[in-house]
C-alpha cells in the first residue's frame, strides 16, 4: 500500500505524566482508549502506519509562543513530546508518507494563547498552532484551516491566529455562557486584518449529530471549499460527546467519525474529552477508522439509545440564526477596506484579560498590530501577569509574521531594543519568523538569549 | 551433559555438551517428511559412544508446526467469535467457516452486551453440518473476561458432540483481537500433530534410555517441557532463528551487545543482542498470511550471500540483491563475493584457479589489478551488512513507546562485536566490524550454533497481571487466570507486585520448570488512579514480571578471533 492511501498515527497516551494525581488530565485519560485500539488490531491494518513521536525543540515553541520567562519554565518533556507527536505526522505527511494522520496525544493545548503564563484549561502550549507555524515555516505552506472541533472554544489558538489572514481558525463549541473558557461567540471574527477567518458557533447545551452535521453542512465545508486551504487541521476534541462529564452536549462516536470523513483533515490532533471510559475509545476508534476510509458504522457506545437524541425545534432554530449569522460574516470578509489606514501605516489595537484558571493567574493585556501595506504587519504585545502568589510579571513581545516586510522587522527590532534599554518590563522577546530566530531578554539579569 | 537438536528447512544439528566444550556434533540433511527421523539419526550419532546416565537434559527446536502451517497439512478448524461494537465484523476473515455470535465485553470486563445463546446453538449447528470436528471460540476482550467463551464452549461441546474447543483467552491474554483468532485457530489446527510428534519423541528417548528431561524451544528463545509445551504448539514456529542466535550467544562474550550475522548463500540474516539479552520483535510473529501473538526474535533478513551475483556496472563492481547459482570457483558460472574472499584466501572454498579466473576477467573489465577488484567486492558487502545493521538500530530506536521516559532517553545505542557465522562470514565479517569500529568474534562449531543454542536455552516465566481495584478483579495475561482482590484502596502496588510474583511461580509449576526461577525481575509496574466524580474510586495496576532471559552457559567467552 503506498503513502497515499495510509493514515498516520501518532498513539502518545503519557502513561507516566498527570497535571495532578486525580485531575482529568492524568496517566489513565488515554488507558481506556489504548486498550480499545490495541484489542481491535488497529495498528495491524494495512491502512494505518504507526509512529514514534519526537522532542519539539524549544525554538519550535518560540515560533508560536512568548513563554514567560522561557519556554523551559512552561514546559514538561510530555509537552515536548505531544507537540513533536504532531511535528512527526506534519513531516510523514509532507513526505508524502501518509494521505492523512491523527495525533491521538496528550497534554492537550488549544487554550495556550500566543503568551504564555501558565497552565490555562489544561493547557501550557499550543501543539495545532506550533504545527501549524512549523509547517509554514519548514515547508513553505501558506493557507491553513483549523477547524476546533473541542466542545471548549479554542480560544487559544484564535488568540494566536487572530490576525493572520492566511490561517482560517472555524470553531464549534458549547455557548461560552454556558461552559469554560466563556469566550467564542459570533463576533469575535479576526482582527481587521483578517476579518472573518475566524469564525465562532457557539451551540445549545444538548447539541446533537444533527446540530452539529447542520453547521458542518451549511457553514463549514461550504467556508473550506472558498477558503481553499493547503491543508486542514482539525483540533480534535471529543468533548461534544453525550457522556462527557465536564460539558453538556450530545453527539456520539458515530457523529464524530461522520465529522472526520466529511472534513476529511489532513491532520488531526487530540484535544479535550474527558469521558474516558464511556467516550474516548469509542470516539477515538471511529476517527481513526474514519480518517483510514473503513467502515466505522459498528462503533457504537454502550449507552447508546437510539431515543435519546432528538433535537428540538428550538434548538435547531438557534443553531440556524448562528449560521446565517456567520454566512454574512463570511460573505462580508473582505468588505473592510483597510487601504487608508495602510497608508498611513496605522496601528489596530486591542485590550485584553486572561484568566488562568488551572494555575490561578490573572493577565492583562494590549495587543498591537501594525497595518502595513506590505505584509501582515509585526505584532506588539505588553502583558501583565499576576500570579495568585504574589509574583508580577511584565513583558513585552514583538512578533513578525512570516511574510513580514524590511520596515516591519527594523521598526520592531527597534521596539525590541528600546524596551530592553528602558528597562520598564521584566522581559522582552523578539520573534522573527523571517530570520527564524527568537531571542528574549531578561532585565534582572541583564541578559539576551535565544531558544533553540 | 546437555543435548541440543535443531531441525531446520534444510539441516538438521546436534551437539553434546558440557557447557565448557563441544563433545561432539551432527550436521546432517534434514529428510522433510520425516523428521522425527531426522532428529533421531543426529541425536543417535552425539550420543554414541557417551554414558547415558550423564545427560542433564535435550532440548529440541524443530520446524515441525512451522511446516504443518506453510503446507496447510492441519484439518480444517470452525470459528465462533464474539466481536460486539468495533470494527465491521464483515473484516474477520480466516478463510474458514466463521460463526459471528452477538455479546461483547468491555476493556474492562463488563458485560455490554449478553451472549445470544440462540446464535451460538445456531453457529454449533452449522458446524455440525459442515463436519468440523474442532473450533476456535474467541471473544473481544475475552482477556479481560472469559465468561463468554466458557458459555460458548459449554454450549458447542453439547450441541456438538465429539467437538474439540479451543478457547482465545487461554492461548493468549494480550490484546488484540484478530491476533488472538488467528493464534487460537492455529493452536487448534496444530495441537494433535503436535502431540503425535511429542509422544513419538519422548518414546524415542526411553528407548535410547535418556531419562532427563526433554524440552523444546520457543519462538521467543526460552523453553518448556514437552509436555508442557502440548498446550502451546504454535509457540514453537520459527524457533530457528531464536536457535542460531542463541547459539552465537554462547559462544561470544556476556552480557555485551552483539548484532549476530549469520551469512548465508541467498541471504544474510541480522539477529540483535542488546546488553546480553536478544531482541524481540515488538509484534507477534506473522505466519502464513495471519499475524499472530506469538512473541519471536527480531530477525532481519537482507538479500545478501556468498553466492549472490556480482556484476560489473559502469564500470564498477556492484553485488545485485539475488542469487544466479553457486559461485564461479563451486563450478557456477558467474562471479560472486565467495569467488572474491576465495581469492584473496580469506576463505577456504571451491577451486582457487577459478576463483582467479574470474576475479581477473572482472578486473580487465573495471581496468583494476585483481587483488584491488576482489577487495572492493569485499567491501561492498561489508558496506550492504554494515548499512543494514544501522537500519535495524534505527528501527528498534524508532519503535513506538507510550511514555514519557521511553521517548526522552534516547540514546543511540551501537554494538560491541559482530559475530559472524555461516560459510562466508569468516571473510567478510572482520571487515564489516573494522567499518562499524567494534570486535569481529567467528566463533568455532558456529556451523552447529542452531544446535548449541537450543542446548544453551532455557525455560523463561513471565506473567502480565492486570489489576482493577475499583471492581475488586485481576487478570494473568498469560494463561487467562482470574481471581479477586480487596475492593478500594487497601490493595497497594506492593501488594500487586507480589501477587504477581506467587502467580509466576504457580505458573513455573505448572509448567514444570519450577528449578528454574532464581530471579524475578520486574519489568514494569504501572499505576493508574481510577477518578470518578471527583473521587478516587479504585486503581488498575499493570504490572509485569519475568525471570532473566539468560541461557545456560557460555563458551568461549569471545570465541576465536582472527
Amino acid at each position: 500500500m503506498s503513502g497515499r492511501d495510509k493514515t498516520g498515527l501518532v498513539f502518545f497516551p503519557a502513561f507516566d505524566w498527570a497535571i495532578s494525581p486525580t485531575h482529568p488530565e492524568r496517566e489513565e485519560r488515554l488507558l481506556y482508549t489504548r486498550d480499545q485500539i490495541f484489542e481491535e488490531g488497529l495498528m495491524d491494518l494495512p491502512q494505518i502506519s504507526e509512529y514514534k513521536p519526537r522532542l519539539a525543540s524549544f525554538k519550535d515553541i518560540a515560533r508560536t509562543h512568548f513563554c514567560v520567562p522561557r519556554v523551559k519554565d512552561q514546559i514538561t518533556e510530555a509537552h515536548l513530546v505531544a507537540a513533536g507527536a504532531a511535528l512527526v505526522i506534519a513531516d510523514a505527511l509532507m513526505a508524502g508518507e501518509i494521505r492523512n494522520g491523527f495525533a491521538l496525544v496528550r497534554p492537550p493545548g488549544h487554550h495556550a494563547m500566543r503568551v504564555v503564563h501558565g497552565n490555562r484549561g489544561f493547557c501550557n502550549i499550543n501543539n495545532e498552532a506550533i504545527m501549524v507555524d512549523y509547517l509554514r515555516k519548514k515547508y513553505g505552506l501558506k493557507k491553513i484551516a483549523i477547524v476546533d472541533t473541542d466542545v471548549h472554544h479554542g480560544d487559544g489558538t484564535q488568540d494566536i491566529f487572530y490576525h493572520d489572514p492566511d490561517v482560517l481558525f472555524v470553531s464549534f463549541h458549547q455557548d461560552g455562557r454556558t461552559l469554560y473558557p466563556g469566550s467564542g461567540f459570533t463576533n469575535e471574527t479576526g482582527g481587521p486584518t483578517a476579518f472573518g477567518r475566524t469564525l465562532n458557533v457557539p451551540l445549545p447545551p444538548g447539541t446533537t449529530d444533527e446540530g452539529l452535521h447542520y453547521v458542518l453542512d451549511e457553514l463549514i465545508l461550504p467556508v473550506l471549499e472558498e477558503f481553499k486551504p493547503d491543508i486542514i487541521v482539525n483540533s480534535a476534541g471529543q468533548d461534544n460527546h453525550f457522556t462527557d462529564p465536564l460539558a453538556n452536549m450530545k453527539v456520539t462516536a458515530q457523529g464524530y467519525a461522520r465529522l472526520n470523513e466529511k472534513l476529511k483533515p489532513d491532520i488531526a490532533v487530540l484535544e479535550g474529552g474527558y469521558a474516558l471510559e464511556t467516550a474516548l475509545p469509542y470516539v477515538n476508534t471511529g476517527i481513526i477508522l474514519a480518517m483510514a476510509g473503513l467502515d466505522y458504522s459498528n462503533v457504537v457506545e454502550p449507552e447508546y439509545r437510539s431515543d435519546m437524541f432528538t433535537l428540538s425545534r428550538d434548538k435547531k432554530d438557534r443553531i440556524k440564526v448562528v449560521v446565517d449569522e456567520l454566512k454574512t460574516i463570511w460573505k462580508n470578509r473582505e468588505a473592510i477596506d483597510l487601504t487608508a489606514m495602510r497608508a498611513k501605516n496605522d496601528f489596530y489595537q486591542r485590550q485584553k484579560t486572561i484568566y488562568y484558571d488551572t494555575d490561578g493567574i490573572n493577565e492583562y493585556q494590549t495587543e498591537k498590530i501594525r497595518l502595513c501595506p506590505d505584509c501582515s504587519g509585526y505584532i506588539s504585545i505588553n502583558s501583565q501577569a499576576r500570579h495568585h502568589n504574589g509574583i508580577q510579571h511584565n513583558i513585552l513581545g514583538l512578533s513578525i509574521p512570516f511574510d513580514g516586510c524590511h520596515e516591519c522587522r527594523e521598526e520592531a527590532y527597534a521596539e525590541y531594543e528600546a524596551a530592553a534599554g528602558k528597562k520598564v518590563h521584566n522581559f522582552v522577546y523578539f520573534q522573527d519568523r523571517v530570520a527564524d530566530v527568537y531571542r528574549g531578554y531578561s532585565r534582572d539579569k541583564d541578559r539576551e538569549w535565544e531558544e533553540e | 551433559m546437555f543435548i541440543g537438536i535443531d531441525v531446520g528447512g534444510t539441516y538438521t544439528d546436534a551437539v553434546l555438551t558440557d557447557g565448557s566444550r563441544i563433545i561432539a556434533k551432527k550436521k546432517a540433511g534434514t529428510r522433510h517428511d520425516d523428521l522425527l527421523s531426522s532428529l533421531l539419526e543426529a541425536l543417535d550419532e552425539v550420543i554414541r559412544g557417551q554414558d547415558i546416565s550423564k545427560i542433564k537434559r535435550v532440548v529440541l527446536s524443530t520446524t515441525l508446526v512451522t511446516n504443518i502451517i506453510a503446507e496447510k497439512k492441519h484439518p480444517p478448524v470452525a470459528l465462533v467469535l464474539a466481536p460486539g461494537p468495533g470494527l465491521s465484523h464483515a473484516g474477520y476473515s480466516f478463510d474458514t467457516f466463521t460463526g459471528i455470535v452477538p455479546g461483547a465485553v468491555d476493556y474492562r470486563g463488563r458485560e455490554i452486551i449478553p451472549l445470544d445463546k440462540k446464535e451460538v446453538i445456531r453457529a454449533g449447528e452449522e458446524i455440525r453440518r459442515r463436519n468440523f470436528d474442532r473450533a476456535a471460540v474467541v471473544g473481544k476482550f475475552s482477556c479481560r473476561n472469559s465468561s463468554h467463551e466458557i458459555l460458548m464452549k459449554e454450549i458447542l461441546e453439547k450441541n456438538c458432540p465429539g467437538i474439540r474447543v479451543e478457547l482465545g483467552h487461554t492461548v493468549s491474554g494480550q490484546l488484540n483481537f484478530p491476533r488472538r483468532i488467528a493464534t487460537t485457530m492455529l493452536t487448534a489446527a496444530t495441537r494433535d500433530i503436535f502431540a503425535d510428534f511429542v509422544a513419538n519423541v519422548l518414546q524415542s528417548l526411553q528407548e535410547r534410555s535418556i531419562t532427563a528431561p526433554a524440552f523444546i524451544l520457543k519462538a521467543d528463545g526460552g523453553t518448556l517441557p514437552l509436555a508442557a509445551a502440548l498446550r502451546m504448539p504454535v509457540e514453537t514456529i520459527f524457533s530457528g532463528p531464536a536457535a542460531s542466535t542463541l547459539g552465537a550467544m554462547s559462544l561470544s562474550p556476556r552480557g555485551q551487545t552483539s548484532v549476530v550475522v549469520d551469512v548465508g548463500g541467498t541471504t544474510t540474516d541480522l539477529a540483535l543482542i542488546l546488553s546480553g539479552e536478544p531482541l524481540l520483535a515488538s509484534k507477534g510473529a506473522k505466519v502464513g498470511r495471519f499475524f499472530t501473538q506469538v512473541k519471536s526474535f527480531a530477525v532481519k533478513s537482507i538479500p545478501l550471500g556468498g553466492d549472490s551475483a556480482v556484476v560489473v556496472r559502469e564500470g564498477r563492481v556492484q553485488i545485485l540483491p539475488e542469487r544466479r547459482g553457486p559461485a564461479y570457483c563451486q563450478g557456477g558460472e558467474g562471479a560472486t563475493p565467495t569467488d572474491a574472499l576465495r581469492f584473496l584466501g580469506k576463505v577456504d572454498l571451491g577451486d582457487r584457479a577459478r576463483a582467479e579466473e574470474i576475479i581477473g576477467r572482472l578486473a580487465g573489465e573495471v581496468q583494476k589489478n585483481p587483488v584491488e577488484t576482489a577487495g572492493e567486492i569485499v567491501s561492498a558487502a561489508c558496506k550492504i551488512i554494515v548499512e543494514a545493521i544501522e537500519q535495524m538500530f534505527i528501527n528498534w530506536e524508532q519503535e513506538p513507546a507510550y511514555r514519557v521516559w521511553e521517548i526522552v532517553r534516547q540514546t543511540a545505542i551501537r554494538p560491541n562485536n559482530l559475530v559472524g557465522v555461516g560459510g562466508a562470514a569468516g571473510g567478510i565479517i572482520p571487515d564489516a566490524a573494522k567499518m562499524m569500529n567494534c570486535d569481529a568474534v567467528i566463533p568455532e562449531h558456529a556451523e552447529v550454533a542452531n544446535a548449541l543454542g537450543a542446548a544453551a536455552a532455557q525455560p523463561t516465566v513471565t506473567v502480565n497481571l492486570r489489576v482493577d481495584t475499583e471492581q475488586g478483579t485481576y487478570t494473568v495475561v498469560e494463561d487467562g487466570t482470574t481471581g479477586t482482590v480487596p475492593k478500594g484502596r487497601t490493595f497497594r502496588e506492593e501488594d500487586a507486585i507480589k501477587l504477581a510474583k506467587d502467580h509466576l511461580f504457580a505458573l513455573a509449576d505448572r509448567l514444570q520448570v519450577k528449578e528454574y526461577v532464581k530471579k524475578i525481575e520486574v519489568v514494569h509496574s504501572e499505576v493508574f488512579n481510577m477518578v470518578r466524580g471527583w473521587s478516587t474510586t479504585g486503581r488498575i495496576y499493570d504490572i509485569c514480571v519475568q525471570t532473566p532471559r539468560d541461557i545456560l552457559f557460555y563458551m568461549g567467552q569471545g570465541g576465536e578471533c582472527r
